[in-house]
């Protein structure tokens, strides 16, 4: 890589008015400095070490700028450029049709002036005889208005060589105070910079392979301590020299990196850049720096609240106390066929309520494994960015970024451990998901997913005709119909409906054996109703007793007291102009010959008036967008 | 239903508004002496609340008064509305029934 400029190159230029793009000139390579947007071009001034000049990229290199191919204080070879009068005045700028860049920022502006004034001046004088500017049939020296010619001493090329890289940029960089950025601060534009930033995250490694050839890559998420984060990339020989050193949770300096806007799709970080390291960028560790770097910064969502974001793409954060870690198991993963270990843990908060949390590949084995060994001791983890699915409900699965943190020092872990140790160890908790639904397997579903109103269903006679389709709805119990026939006798071992036997007790023909004693179950139709319709929905036991409030059981014995005040009557009516959410299943049934729509309660859950209204508030926006 | 007397909802930037007018809000109760409550509002500004306080509070007070300045309330009527409320839920509430459904509230 060049790391200097052509020294002299653009007084050479100035000095004769009839230079131009001819092929047999040299390449002349130039600091940029002073880059600024004007509309949609960029200008900036071209330095050679000693003379500076206006220039200006056409917009058709704008993207190079932006992409931060081209950066400030970067070096590029100029290969098509025009030199154009400034019109109100007498002095001249260039306009840049073409060129690569050299190198990615320096530290500083290049300054051979001063520079070869402390070394008496000779150095820079072999610069200059030895530049290929040199090498350009006009006189040089005319235009060269600060060397006399006088002072040349013979240097070999090599020597020459190793005085600029090692004189010119980098001597530069070593005098200059090390001034940290603040990570906002940073874009394209901008020249040099030098970070103070955490691994929040460290991706691994990965091959891949493409039409230009195959290589590896890896990122690592960094955040510096205003908890600005950014994801920085590095391919091949970078990700090799950098995969080892940079590690998670440690702080690095990190300078001569690459910025460039984030694609949307795979933003991972909230920050419109993100960086590319490459084999010359510094990263050093930061190990004897007192300094505060935050940890990974969480958003965390109370397990009570996860129904809002099953199936969403926003990931979420996570705090829970460890209930119960897994075995690990083998997944074959659907599109490679690769096994992948995984790992499940249940984890508890201060809602009263569980979930499990899927741990794949390395986070499964090696954080896992540590869960499992000390699970008895009900620590507390916080977890970033996971992904919320409806699988028995909802569950929750880490990505490949995920981070699993261990009793972190947090206020949020300090409460959540105090309140487990005092009363929530002792508290009997819940599934966020199984209050929901008793079966995963017909549905797997959330409250808060595929939300339809009664009249979506009621007006769409063909739903469900292909395959079941599956909604979640909030409703009010209109109607239940007194005399219907209510429940079943049922098996007390397998729930199967049993006959009643001819001596006595019932015979259940699915266990093949005959039983003193059945137990009633609920199969109901009840009306519901909401402000666009109504619909009738067949209810099985779980589901009728949670809409009833009583088992069939209960239910049978106050309708068979009879009596003045009818129990009965009464049990129905609390339960009428009630509201729940149901989750629901919509089939197509023959019914003498003729296809009907038939709903099934699924499940059945009180109203979370707080999680509802953020449900309509969400509406409200989605609806003034 | 009673309109002659509306009571706007605010929270507490939306107070200013309304000073010399009658509005309700709902506030954390931060500390109470014998004539004033301080309370938080929805969107974290403080408010003071004067008049007659209930005896007892609970962590949510909702009260409806005269606004006197951009965060004060005189209160004539004081409703404990227990230890769980969402806030946020009634900051958007406010802000919307300031808003594009003004309309809608009187
Ligand atoms: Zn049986």
């Amino acid at each position: 890589m060049q790391t200097s400029v052509t020294p002299d190159a653009i007084s050479a230029v100035l000095s004769n008015p009839s230079f131009d793009s001819s092929s047999d000139r040299p390449d002349i390579v130039v600091q940029v400095v002073d880059l600024k947007p004007i509309g949609n071009r960029y200008t900036f001034s071209a330095n050679d070490g000693k003379t500076k000049v206006k220039a200006m990229f056409t917009a058709s290199l704008t993207p190079e700028i932006i992409s931060g191919n081209i950066q400030n204080l970067g070096l590029i070879r100029l290969l098509d450029f025009t030199v154009n009068d400034i019109s109100s005045k007498s002095t001249k700028y260039f306009l840049v049709n073409k060129c690569e860049a050299v190198a990615p920022a320096l530290d500083s502006e290049i300054d051979l002036e001063s520079k070869s004034e402390e070394e008496g001046g000779e150095f820079k004088r072999q610069k200059l005889e030895h530049s290929p500017v040199n090498d350009v049939k006009t006189d040089v020296s005319t235009g060269i208005t600060l060397k006399p010619k006088q002072e040349f001493v013979a240097k070999s090329a090599s020597q020459i060589i190793s005085e600029q890289r090692g004189n010119a940029a980098p001597a530069a960089r070593m005098a200059m105070t090390r001034r940290v950025h603040p990570l906002v601060s940073l874009n394209p534009y901008q020249g040099s910079w030098t970070i103070k930033v955490r691994v929040t995250n460290k991706g691994p490694m990965r091959n891949y392979r493409n039409a230009r050839g195959e290589g590896c890559v890896f990122n690592v998420e960094l955040t510096d301590e205003e908890g600005t984060q950014i994801q920085a990339t590095m391919f091949n020989d970078a990700a090799r020299k950098f995969y080892d050193r940079f590690q998670l949770g440690k702080v690095y300096f990190i300078s001569r990196g690459s910025l460039k806007l984030a694609n949307k799709q795979f933003k991972t970080v909230q920050n419109d850049y993100e960086m590319t390291l490459n084999e010359n960028s510094e990263v050093e560790e930061a190990s004897n720096e007192e300094m505060f770097v935050p940890e990974t910064k969480f958003n965390f969502v109370p397990i009570e609240e996860l129904g809002l974001y099953v199936n969403q793409k926003e990931l979420i954060d996570l705090i829970g106390v460890v209930q119960s870690v897994s075995p690990t198991i083998s997944i074959r993963r659907r599109t490679d066929n690769e096994m992948i270990p995984k790992r499940d843990i249940t984890l508890a908060d201060e809602s009263k309520k569980t979930v499990v949390v899927s741990l794949w590949n390395d986070l499964a084995t090696g954080i896992g494994q540590e869960l499992l060994d000390m699970a008895d001791k009900s620590p507390v983890i916080a977890i970033k960015s996971l992904k919320v699915g409806d699988f028995q409900g909802v569950s929750l699965s880490t990505i490949s970024r995920s981070n699993v943190v261990i009793n972190p020092e947090s206020p949020e872990a300090k409460k959540l451990k105090s309140w487990y140790d005092s009363e929530g160890k002792e508290t009997s908790m819940s599934s966020i998901g199984s209050g929901m639904s008793p079966s995963a397997k017909n549905g797997a579903w959330s409250m808060y997913t595929d939300r339809v109103l009664l009249s979506h269903i009621t007006s769409n006679p063909s739903l469900g005709e292909e395959k079941p389709a599956f909604f979640s709805t909030r409703g009010y119990i209109s109607f239940i119909k007194p005399d219907q026939t209510m429940w079943y006798q049922a098996c007390k071992t397998c729930n199967k409906k049993v006959t009643e036997a001819i001596d006595a007790g019932y015979w259940c023909e699915g266990c093949q054996k005959k039983d003193e004693e059945c137990s009633l179950r609920y199969i109901m139709v009840v009306k519901v109703s909401d402000s666009t319709g109504e619909a009738w929905f067949s209810s099985f036991n779980d589901e009728a007793e949670k809409i009833i409030g009583c088992s069939a059981d209960e239910l049978n014995k106050l309708r068979s007291e009879g009596g003045e005040v009818n129990e009965f009557q009464t049990k129905l009516k609390e339960a009428t102009w009630s509201s729940h959410i149901f989750r629901i299943s919509v089939t197509q049934n023959e019914y003498n010959g003729e296809k009907r729509q038939r709903v099934t309660v699924k499940g059945v859950a009180p109203v979370d008036f707080a999680a509802e209204t953020r449900l309509l508030l969400q509406d409200i926006s989605k609806k003034s967008k | 239903m009673d309109t002659s007397s509306p009571s706007a909802f605010v929270n507490g930037a939306l107070l200013r508004r309304y000073i010399g007018q009658k509005v309700r809000t709902v506030v954390q109760v931060i500390g109470s002496d014998m004539g004033s409550v301080v309370g938080k509002s929805t969107d974290d500004l403080q408010i003071f609340v004067k008049g007659s306080p209930p005896a007892s509070t609970t962590t949510y007070l909702e009260v409806i008064g005269i606004a006197e300045s951009e965060n004060s309330i005189r209160a004539e009527t004081w409703t404990n509305f227990g230890i769980s409320f969402d806030a946020l839920n009634y900051n958007e509430l406010c802000k919307l029934a300031n808003g594009e459904f003004k309309h809608l509230f009187i």
